[in-house]
């Protein structure tokens, strides 16, 4: 009698979803290797080192500190939080790193230190967005301004001048290939394995993509949240030691650039800033964008100033395309109510 | 049987605040019995099932599951316990696979804390198979499966392992029919299997097909627990026969002229076809269950939510507003269903709020607003609805929920409006401030306002309607009035039973 009735609804709503998500998805995960490819070839014809060996060990050496950063972030962004406190919380473990190095402190007690400095931190956004309910945006700007005056008075007028912690987090090399890279690989092999294969990195996922069911299955939200504040800080830790050896000088301001950047390096890698989707082997992709992007703008000739636009407008495309293409989505489970 | 049923309720009751939800509830299902639960809009099927589901804790009575107590403090502990519910508004992460989905939140591990994804794929892969659904599935994101797909989906998740209860909600009112007959499938063959299925539904048609045995709530007191199959008519009369008067509170003012006409709004997927008429000081009711399109009709109305085809007049002129703004100045208001979100301004005062909507009235050049105006106009509503707010700069959040939705009231009262549409006026209001809410639209009626409720209370449409519309499904199936608006004339018009004969739109 009346069970015909929501047939017409149905069906056209059903078969409209194909289409738009296969489109949406192309895009999604097209995009980056798009960017990139046109990227290296953009470079690679108007600058003839751009592809020697010297030239790709120095993208990796010059952007380790930001790597390590951008693979806590990516598992923050997954859960569809942010953490715009990395920069400066970077500038207050430096501080720490050169006053202990300068203390003539033993360089595997400064990398514990750091690292475990960096975890604390990260515990403290974790703790203000988890038990405090404070969005994370909210949350780490807050925390990012008091990072801020904290390294400004602790720095007071004095820049300090400091080298590479220990060799594994320096620019050293053996058979031509940083040291920096065994452990940076080593963190995103882990953090890709504990993604795919342990509870912690599954319920990232569920939590990202509706936070609500999953408390209702009887995941912790709070517990993972908080968990992946405090591994981004202890990475934060480790890449404060590769800064310092890469910058050899502690100022008033240091770190605050690379908040952006591993933003960028995240979102243009295709993890969505609206959480759920993602993954760190899609940041690596995302950072070697930007590395590439930073260095071929110089070797080509472009003042450095314009990497920052380039880097800006890499963001605002991804993201756009990442809301819009997710847009589609909710517009298509909308129609069906 | 003389076996213990699988789960037993006996004296279940729920209150939240001073309403009663649920009272004395008492029935059992025992394993492999497919029970259906009929009942009203808010009769207490949800709080019932939320029960169950481990959503709210009940206040009296006690529920068994097998012979043992059943006390679930989650959602997540009721289905530990083998207690799953399936919602009619399918809940999943949709970025993630299928398999992904299925087992979030008890994922199996081996002996390291690794996922073992080969051992979860085999059981997703053996359950799939006993409920005959594609294991092809396993693999593609949440998202991209049809409604049909993912709610069979969800259907595996609930009953994979160790489920003895299955709870369905409304399952196939998003389903075509095709679809809800593989459902049905499902649960035949999940009942086979000894699980003890509660199905919620409104569809009287299917009542035979899916269960054994039905009970109907009505005002949370449980009326019948009878076999099917059952006479339709029966049904709707236990389903009704409710001990209200249902002569409305106000003669039919009768010929006078039409402020509202809508003829043939359309708008895909939400409704289709709507004549519709409301006159000057008529109260015109609009009932229907969730889902049938009437809030989405009532925003097109105002302007929101734009028809595809159609047209509407008011007040004779013809009437095709295009944003809310237009409706506002052509004298239509709105009072949106959700009070807290749709509607107040929270950190705002009482008097800002009840300005809100006239601004532009009271501003003068240079976009200078007329102080004294505004706040006589606003000192007018406070007393003229009887807000409790000592003074307009009291807090609005400092109000009780009936007093903000007066507020409201007091808000598009002060716009003049020729037509004033109400969603949902006194959900989560107390009875006291509810029957001065009633009043007062019956006030604003004698006034030569028109007025169009929706309401899921058919009480309270009763009680200040003059004539009463019904919609099932995106259309206007019903127009109620004199002799034939009573309750059980409306519970056949929105359940569908008998429409062959069924009176279409005006």
């Amino acid at each position: 009698m009346t069970v015909l009735t929501p047939e017409p609804t149905a069906g056209p709503a059903s078969s409209r979803t194909g289409r738009s998500i296969s489109s949406a998805t192309l895009l999604r995960s097209g995009l980056m290797p798009v960017l990139l490819v046109l990227e290296l070839i953009v470079f690679g014809v108007l600058s003839k080192e751009f592809f020697t060996a010297g030239n790709l060990s120095d993208l990796v050496v010059n952007s380790g500190d930001l790597a390590l950063i951008a693979a806590g972030m990516t598992l923050v962004i997954m859960l569809s939080g942010i953490d715009v406190s990395v920069g400066p919380m970077l500038g207050v473990l430096t501080w720490g790193v050169a006053t202990m190095t300068g203390a003539g402190l033993s360089p595997w007690v400064v990398v514990l230190t750091t690292v475990a400095a960096g975890a604390l931190l990260g515990a403290v956004n974790g703790t203000v967005i988890v038990v405090g309910g404070v969005a994370p945006i909210i949350a780490t700007l807050g925390m990012a301004a008091v990072y801020q005056t904290v390294l400004f008075l602790l720095w007071g007028s004095r820049d300090l001048f400091t080298g590479p912690v220990v060799p594994l987090l320096s620019g050293q090399k053996a058979l031509g290939v940083p040291l920096m890279v065994i452990p940076i690989l080593l963190v995103f092999v882990v953090l890709a394995y504990v993604l795919k294969m342990r509870r912690f990195g599954r319920h990232i996922y569920a939590i990202g993509n509706d936070a609500t069911g999953a408390r209702l299955l009887g995941v912790s939200v709070g517990r993972v949240t908080f968990g992946a504040y405090v591994l981004l800080g202890a990475l934060v830790g480790l890449a404060s030691m590769i800064y310092v050896g890469r910058v050899g000088v502690v100022q008033s301001n240091s770190g605050s650039e690379l908040t952006l950047a591993a933003i960028a390096a995240v979102v243009v890698g295709g993890t969505s800033i609206l959480g759920g989707q993602g993954g760190v082997v899609r940041t690596l992709g995302g950072l070697l964008f930007i590395a590439v992007l930073q260095k071929g703008i110089v070797l080509v000739g472009v003042p450095a100033l314009w990497s920052g636009v380039m880097v800006g407008a890499a963001v605002a495309l991804a993201v756009s395309v990442d809301v819009i293409t997710r847009r589609q989505v909710d517009r298509r489970e909308r129609g069906n109510r | 049987m003389t076996t213990t049923p699988t789960i037993t309720l006996h004296g279940v009751g729920k209150s939240f605040g001073a309403t009663r939800a649920l009272s004395d509830v008492s029935f059992s299902v025992a394993a492999g019995e497919r029970l259906a639960v009929l009942g009203e809009n808010g009769a207490g099927k949800s709080t019932l099932m939320k029960i169950l589901a481990g959503v709210h804790p009940a206040d009296t009575g006690t529920v068994r599951l097998g012979a043992d107590p059943y006390t679930p403090a989650s959602p997540a502990a009721a289905m530990a316990q083998g207690v799953s519910i399936v919602y009619q508004e399918p809940s999943f992460f949709e970025h993630l696979t299928v398999l992904e989905n299925i087992f979030t939140g008890r994922e199996l591990v081996d002996v390291l804390g690794q996922l073992a994804w080969r051992r979860m794929r085999r059981q997703a892969t053996e359950a799939f198979a006993d409920l005959k659904l594609d294991p092809g599935l396993l693999d593609r994101p949440m998202g991209s499966l049809s409604l049909a797909e993912q709610q069979q989906v969800l259907i595996a998740r609930a009953v994979h392992d160790r489920c003895r209860v299955l709870i369905l909600d409304e399952p196939t009112s998003i389903l075509t029919a095709n679809e809800a007959e593989r459902l049905f499938d499902v649960v035949d063959r999940l009942a086979a299997a000894g699980v003890a299925i509660l199905y919620i539904t409104h569809r009287f048609d299917e009542l035979a097909r899916v269960a054994d045995r039905f009970v109907i709530l009505k005002d949370g007191v449980l009326v019948a627990d009878l076999p099917t199959p059952a006479d339709h008519n029966e049904i709707i009369r236990l389903m009704s026969g409710r001990q209200i008067d249902t002569v409305s509170a106000r003669e039919n003012t009768v010929a006078a002229a039409e402020l509202l006409t809508v003829r043939g709004l359309h708008r895909p997927g939400e409704f289709e076809d709507i004549d519709l008429t409301v006159h000057e000081g008529e109260i015109v009711g609009l009932y229907g269950l969730v889902g049938a399109g009437r809030t989405e009709l009532a925003l097109s109305i105002f302007g929101d939510n734009p028809a595809s085809a159609g047209a509407m007049t008011l007040s004779g002129s013809s009437y095709r507003p295009g944003s809310a703004r237009e409706a506002i100045a052509a004298g239509v208001a709105y009072l949106p269903e959700d009070r807290k979100t749709q509607g107040i301004f929270p950190a705002m005062s009482t008097g800002k709020n009840i300005a809100a909507a006239s601004l532009d009235r009271f501003a003068g050049g240079l976009g200078r607003l007329d102080r004294t105006g505004l706040n006589t106009m606003v000192a007018e509503g406070i007393s003229r609805l009887r807000i409790k707010a000592p003074t307009p700069d009291f807090p609005i959040t400092g109000l009780s929920g009936g007093h903000q939705q007066k507020t409201l009231f007091a808000r598009w009262l002060a716009t003049d409006p020729k037509l004033f549409i109400l969603d949902e006026p006194t959900r989560g209001i107390d009875v006291g401030t509810k029957a001065e809410i009633h009043s007062q639209i019956i006030g604003f009626a004698d006034q030569g306002m028109g007025v169009l409720i929706i309401s899921s209370e058919l009480p309270e449409l009763l009680a200040v309607c003059d004539r009463i519309l019904v919609m099932r499904a995106g259309r206007l199936v019903a127009d109620l009035r004199g002799e034939d608006r009573n309750e059980a004339a409306i519970l056949r018009a929105t359940l569908g039973v008998d429409d062959a004969d069924g009176k279409e739109g005006t």
